[in-house]
């Protein structure tokens, strides 16, 4: 597996590129950045690791596909690759109709959830319920927002809204995992 | 389980986390709170299991297998391509792209509706006024190549010809040159009434002289002018107005002669089907004798003088009708046999009789460009339509595709 780049180096190495077609190293640059993060996003939302793979692979092949025709006005690379990404998963969630989330539960490493301190390990367990109990399109928007590392802009393009449209989807879909988060822990106190 | 930390500020939850969230995700913020912001986005993220470091490879090698791959020409197919299409049609039609082929589909039977639509009508009058041009220029040179034998009557039945006794030859040009001419089997057994009209342009000097050439030109062909008006006016265009009559035999000829005395700037020719009226002339005129026959017959077996007085009457009545169905049968042979030529000589500074002038490079030059500007306006009138006929059904397409995946999520 590649070397991670932190979240900042991320985001600075892709915004790099600011015109003309995505050239080779640029597509591959790309792909050592995103891989992942596209990877998690599917996984998250199809709950599937498989169904994720596939989506992985096609938002790559599309995106190098249409690499020649990519507009930079019209958003980043990485914007570009998660509205891909996001087609594929939601052609694939209606294909499918599978539930996400609780396949990736299963699939989860234990041997990673060991060599995590307790309390993080509770605390993601609350998160990870708390996702579950969002509704799917909300839950769709926090994992494409921190999955996909998109701003409001890019979040805007990639699900085809106006940005304030976006910052209002997401703002909603936090508040609301914000008081599912609250009750769970309610219920957990009493 | 323990209550996830949101980001909160002196004990509040914020109300607005969306903008605290950016700023703390792209670094801009720091502090309790972004910290907080941040440890949410890594514990959503640490949720999802790690790519699997073959599936990892697995893509890399694609990658890379895409990148070492030349891209091929277009239109080049290669074997596994060929081999495997009908494979790839199957996955293509399997795979929920369904909505494509269906689209696709009605894309197309729209745009052949309208295509139908919007160039039949364009198409039939092209082709009637093609046709005409292309007949008349036909008929010109076979009435060159020919001469003057001929008659319009070498296109009738026999029994017509046989009736009517008129002046015959034969013009191989004549029904062709007609617009809207039906085909020559059919024009053989018809009888037609053909008109013409012509418009030419000379100077106005030359005016009179064309007028008078005209008229000459209307005798030698073996018609007469019937009327002609000439308006001349110093410093003005002037105008003659010739209405010939000329033998239906002629006409092609005779307009052939008339191009070229100058320059023509319009010229439409018209027919009519009088083939019903000239047989029921016929008819009539036949059923008189056929009348004045039998009258005769009854007359050389009539015995008493009243019987011979009324037949003697009877058969006058009888010579009173044969005269009149004759003398119709003969003005419709007449309408048959003779085209009446409607000539207008206009009268304009710039026209000249002939020859390669700048002037009329020029004149020409514009011709062809408006001729080439009215194609276009006619393809664009076509094509437009269908662009954005195209344009509304893709997307509708990409509407409807677009719905039904945000449906996923509901």
């Amino acid at each position: 597996m590649s070397p991670r780049l932190s979240l900042t180096e991320q985001r600075v190495a892709v915004a790099e590129p600011q015109s003309g077609a995505l050239d080779q190293p640029a597509f591959e640059s790309l792909f050592r950045e995103c891989a992942a993060d596209v990877h998690g996003y599917a996984i998250s939302l199809l709950g599937d690791r498989a169904a994720a793979e596939d989506v992985t692979a096609l938002a790559f092949e599309r995106l190098y596909r249409s690499r020649a025709r990519l507009d930079r006005s019209r958003g980043t690379p990485r914007g570009w690759l998660f509205s891909i990404a996001r087609n594929a998963a939601l052609d694939e969630l209606r294909r499918r109709r599978r539930q996400p989330l609780p396949g990736a539960e299963q699939q989860l490493s234990p041997d990673a959830e060991l060599d995590e301190a307790i309390e993080h390990t509770e605390r993601r367990a609350s998160l990870r319920a708390a996702l579950l109990a969002l509704p799917l399109r909300e839950r769709e928007v926090v994992l494409l927002k921190f999955h996909g590392q998109l701003t409001n802009g890019e979040l805007a393009r990639v699900l085809g809204i106006s940005e304030s449209n976006a910052g209002t989807r997401l703002n909603r879909a936090l508040m609301r995992l914000r008081e599912i988060c609250t009750e769970l822990g309610r219920k957990e106190v009493a | 389980m323990r209550i996830v930390p949101f980001p909160q500020r002196n004990g509040q939850e914020l109300d607005g986390p969306v903008a605290e969230l950016e700023a703390a995700l792209t670094g801009d913020r720091h502090g309790p709170v972004a910290d907080s912001w941040r440890e949410l986005r890594s514990d959503v993220r640490a949720l999802a299991p790690p790519m699997s470091a073959e599936f990892e490879r697995e893509l890399r090698e694609r990658i890379e297998e895409r990148a070492a791959t030349p891209p091929r020409p277009r239109g080049v197919r290669s074997p596994t391509r060929s081999a495997s299409a009908h494979a790839h049609a199957r996955a293509w039609l399997g795979s929920g792209l369904r909505p494509r082929l269906l689209a696709g589909s009605g894309m197309c039977v729209a745009a052949a509706i309208v295509t139908l639509v919007v160039i039949a009508p364009w198409r039939a009058s092209i082709q009637t006024t093609g046709g005409t041009a292309k007949d008349a220029v036909g008929a010109r040179r076979a009435a060159g190549a020919l001469g003057t034998s001929g008659g319009v009557f070498e296109q009738v039945a026999p029994s017509v010809k046989r009736a009517t006794a008129a002046p015959s030859g034969a013009d191989a040009g004549l029904s062709p040159t007609s617009p809207a001419a039906p085909t020559a089997e059919s024009a053989r057994a018809r009888m037609q009434q053909r008109a013409a009209s012509i418009t030419l342009v000379a100077t106005p000097e030359a005016l009179q002289s064309v007028a008078d050439r005209v008229a000459r030109l209307a005798v030698r062909e073996g018609g007469y002018v019937q009327s002609s008006q000439v308006h001349l006016q110093h410093g003005a265009a002037g105008e003659a107005n010739l209405d010939l009559n000329l033998p239906s035999a002629r006409l092609s000829a005779a307009l052939a002669s008339l191009a070229q005395l100058a320059p023509t700037r319009a010229e439409s020719q018209s027919l009519q089907d009088i083939t019903d009226e000239y047989s029921a002339a016929r008819t009539k005129l036949a059923d008189a004798f056929a009348e004045r026959q039998a009258l005769l017959r009854a007359l050389a077996r009539a015995s008493t003088q009243g019987q011979i007085e009324s037949l003697h009457a009877r058969l006058a009545l009888a010579g009173g009708a044969i005269t009149r169905a004759r003398t119709a049968l003969q003005s419709v042979s007449k309408r048959g046999s003779s085209s009446a030529v409607e000539v207008t000589v206009l009268g304009a500074a710039h026209a000249s009789g002939g020859g390669l002038t700048l002037g009329k490079g020029l004149h020409d030059v514009g011709d062809v460009l408006t001729v080439a500007l009215v194609v276009l306006i006619i393809a664009l009138a076509v094509l437009v339509p269908l662009a954005i006929l195209v344009a509304l059904l893709v997307s509708a397409w990409r509407v409807a595709r677009r719905y039904a995946r945000e449906r996923a999520l509901s």
